[in-house]
């Protein structure tokens, strides 16, 4: 009788430890963390600025996909407008396809749509209603970027370059990363610090 | 007589424009927008890392923040509020912004004057963020806000990515702030 209480009670607070651990994690606010470089992504479906349906694997090119988490308000991302553009539009030639992702709750597709008029982006944009893709990919900030290569792997994960001033820029990382796998080499900085503005999550 | 004459209109357009001279002062001071009180100064990686890891007497907090970032303006009443408390306690408290370097002198300044901020206030001048971030905590990816708390040795004791919970932060202050008080 006493042995089964016992367990009882280590059960209990066993729960109530659990509880208390995944209220602290959550209240805590935390990204989730980003999948490893190297891991697989599995394919996902989100609806573009027209509400129509796009998986990722119906917009990826056959040398790879680079997928960029931007947004309507931020100026950080909207320094990077130009650059991203002339990304696409690079990069189209060499087999490897922008999306663009907007996760902020508080932009609607109306809005990214306009966006992304008003500045010429020739790439396709996904919404992500509740941020569930934000969350797969550990995303945090707007801009950031991920490549993943034609075997969905994933190969680089982080800022576009080194300043939001375009005349800064001394290291343009997502560039590096593209050029090193385009040309079969190992890319030297697979991971950079992205900075901009926090993904305003549902 | 030809004088007289000649010196009543000479009189009434100095008295005309000695009136409108000040009106018109005023209309250009008004027009004028109001020069920031806070003081806003320029910090790179090297100059934070001094920041940071010295020896100090007292407990440090940080607050990296940005005017583009909503959570980073709205928790900022609650530092004021902690600044205000704890400063007379032993705590210095000193605000990093990582907005653009063109705003040093503009939005920066003028959205610490609306919280009445008087904490020392810098902006990060650097290129590449990337080496301050790692320099704070290489866990930290850089967004904002993100509140650290230093000891007098220099070491990280509380952290906070995203807007801080007011009453956390307050226990971790108070236990480095009494800690002192202690005598240890």
């Amino acid at each position: 009788m006493k042995a089964r209480n016992l367990s009882i009670l280590l059960a209990s607070l066993f729960v109530i430890a659990g509880a208390i651990f995944a209220a602290g994690a959550r209240a805590a606010g935390e990204v989730p963390a980003p999948p490893a470089i190297g891991s697989t992504i599995e394919d996902f479906t989100l609806p573009d600025v027209d509400n129509k349906d796009r998986s990722l694997k119906s917009l990826a090119g056959k040398n790879g996909t680079v997928l960029l988490f931007i947004a309507v308000q931020c100026p950080v991302s909207n320094a990077y407008n130009e650059r991203m553009a002339k990304l696409a539009e690079d990069y189209k030639a060499k087999g490897i396809a922008v999306v663009g992702i907007n996760s902020n709750v508080a932009e609607d597709a109306a809005a990214v749509k306009a966006h992304a008029a008003e500045h010429k982006f020739a790439f396709t944009i996904l919404k992500d209603p509740g941020n569930k893709i934000a969350d797969r990919f550990g995303a945090s900030v707007t801009p950031e970027a991920y490549f993943i290569d034609a075997n969905n792997k994933l190969l680089y994960h982080g800022r576009i370059d080194n300043s939001r001033n375009a005349e800064q820029v001394e290291t343009s990382d997502l560039r590096n990363a593209l050029d090193a796998a385009l040309g079969g080499k190992t890319i030297e900085k697979p991971e950079a610090k992205a900075f901009g503005c926090t993904i305003k999550r549902a | 007589m030809r004088f007289t004459k000649a010196i009543v209109p000479i009189t009434l357009c100095i008295l005309l424009v000695s009136l409108a001279a000040p009106a018109q002062k005023r209309k250009g001071r008004a027009a004028k927008p109001r020069k920031p009180v806070a003081v806003v100064s320029p910090i790179d990686t090297e100059a934070l890392k001094g920041l940071l890891t010295q020896q100090r007497e007292r407990p440090l907090l940080v607050n990296f923040w940005a005017t583009f970032c909503d959570p980073c303006r709205e928790e900022f009443p609650d530092l004021v509020k902690i600044d205000k408390d704890f400063r007379p306690h032993a705590l210095e408290f000193v605000t990093v912004s990582l907005d653009d370097f063109s705003e040093i002198k503009t939005s920066v300044p003028q959205f610490l004057d609306s919280m009445n901020a008087r904490m020392p206030a810098y902006l990060l001048n650097v290129s590449d963020p990337e080496p301050a971030i790692n320099l704070v905590d290489r866990r930290w990816q850089g967004d904002l806000p993100a509140t650290f708390l230093f000891n007098e040795k220099g070491e990280v004791v509380y952290k906070h990515i995203g807007r801080v919970n007011p009453t956390e932060l307050r226990a971790a202050i108070e236990k480095v702030v009494s800690r002192k008080g202690d005598g240890q």
